[in-house]
């Protein structure tokens, strides 16, 4: 990220001298260049402290296209979206079940460029057939895919996907371009309060988890979820053994209309872990099917 | 004799994994023209080819590989090369049951106070945030420790891969 965020930042200085600096001689521009460019080297996020108002702006707005946020944003971010998805959708009231969601998620998220984020894991009461990822490390699983799984690892391929989302940042990122279609870039100025920002930027209650991201970042997660499995020690086929299961679904069926809506076919998204599949074939791993925590019907 | 051979297998290749997981004979159709070999790994020897759209009886699955029957093929095969034909026993299936208890028969409201429901993108448009629950998800949250004493009494191990 920090090369990015050098990128984005260069890029937006780059842009900012050549508007404002095109009278001055050669020389003057190429030593603010190349002591900007220092500076990116050092330390991007302080580089951007040096600069005049309006190309920190541009920097971060850059940036910010990147997904890139800093870690109270993209906390802030993802404890807004968590919490009003939980308004919709409680907890399952059952202590065993949540603590053993996060005792796997824990342990794969270990595995993750990402360990010391604050990762959360949860089962939301939902008869839907889904699973939720918020950015800063909430994941939700509903009551009606838990149901579907009959061991940890498939557990654990689930949890890995969305896992695999929020260390790819993919939803700030599409938060980040839809801020700026929208608002023209605007909703994280001055003017309001941090808590608004958040609010306008993440939409309407938990509208952000009825959002699409590109098809790309889904087989991207797919993918991941199984080398994250497979670092864990885990059976890194629970996932596709899970996606096997959830294209027999008929679309018709409403518990899978949304997930359906917003990810490619489990078929579709099976043929692309191909790839992966046969780069992870030797690896085997714990199904730790006993170990799976069962709901009560 | 046979399950003695695949646990020689599993000791054979050095890792601690759970052998094989019984699936009981359910229908497949292989996906794409694949080769069925005589153990799971992908240098094992091939004992034949399965056709685009050959049935097969899914009889155990060992990592990415399916042990699988056809009328005249008994072998390993990915398991990405195969379309199950049905979902498993114990999972889905019961979504009548659904439809029941969440009262969605038809007209696509909700009626039920069951407070079990589907979440279409209208319910989760007008949700409110929960402080409480958030406080509740944050008491079930797991340290690094906690869970890497999980991983162990889970017998996984942490292991690099690209």
């Amino acid at each position: 990220m920090t090369i990015s965020l050098g990128r984005a930042f260069a890029a937006a200085t780059l842009l900012f001298l050549a508007l404002a600096a095109p009278v001055h001689a050669g020389g003057l521009w190429d030593d603010l260049r190349k002591q900007v460019e220092d500076e990116i080297r050092r330390s991007p996020a302080e580089a951007v402290k040096i600069l005049p108002q309006p190309v920190q702006e541009a920097a971060t707005q850059a940036a910010r296209t990147l997904g890139h946020f800093s870690p109270e944003e993209e906390q802030a971010i993802g404890r807004q979206a968590a919490g009003n998805l939980l308004g919709a959708a409680p907890l399952v009231n059952d202590p065993k079940l949540q603590q053993y969601v996060n005792l796997v998620g824990r342990w794969l998220s270990l595995q993750s460029a990402r360990p010391d984020l604050a990762w959360h894991f949860g089962v939301i009461e939902s008869a839907d057939v889904n699973a939720f990822a918020a950015p800063g490390g909430y994941v939700f699983v509903t009551r009606g895919l838990y149901r579907q799984l009959q061991s940890e690892s498939e557990l654990a391929g689930v949890l890995a996907h969305e896992i695999a989302h929020i260390v790819s940042k993919h939803h700030l990122k599409l938060l980040a371009q839809g801020q700026l279609l929208d608002q023209g870039g605007k909703l994280l100025s001055e003017q309001a309060g941090e808590s608004e920002q958040i609010a306008r930027m993440i939409g309407s209650g938990a509208e952000l988890f009825s959002r699409s991201l590109d098809q790309k970042a889904e087989y991207e997660a797919d993918s991941l979820a199984m080398v994250l499995a497979a670092r864990a020690g885990y059976d890194p086929f629970g996932l596709p053994m899970v996606l096997q299961d959830l294209g027999h679904l008929s679309s018709d069926d409403r518990s899978v209309s949304l997930l359906f809506k917003t990810h490619p076919h489990p078929d579709q998204r099976l043929e692309h872990l191909e790839k992966t599949g046969q780069r992870l074939d030797g690896i085997y791993g714990r199904v730790n099917q006993n170990r799976f925590y069962r709901l009560q019907p | 004799m046979n399950g003695t051979r695949q646990l020689i297998a599993c000791f054979a290749a050095g890792l601690m994994f759970a052998c094989g997981q019984a699936l009981g004979g359910e229908d497949g159709t292989a996906r794409k023209a694949s080769e069925v070999r005589k153990t799971p790994y992908r240098d094992a020897r091939a004992v034949g080819v399965l056709a685009t759209g050959d049935k097969v009886d899914i009889l155990e699955k060992r990592g990415g590989w399916y042990r699988v029957k056809s009328a005249s093929l008994n072998g390993w095969v990915r398991m990405l090369s195969i379309r199950r034909g049905q979902a498993r026993k114990g999972g889905g299936g019961t979504h009548e049951l659904v439809a029941l208890v969440t009262g969605r028969a038809g007209t696509g409201r909700v009626v039920s106070t069951t407070g079990i429901r589907g979440l279409d993108e209208e319910e989760l448009k007008l949700a409110r945030f929960d402080a409480a629950a958030l406080r509740v998800l944050d008491a079930y949250a797991a340290s690094p420790a906690e869970a890497q004493r999980f991983a162990r009494q889970g017998k996984l191990t942490a292991r690099a891969v690209d």
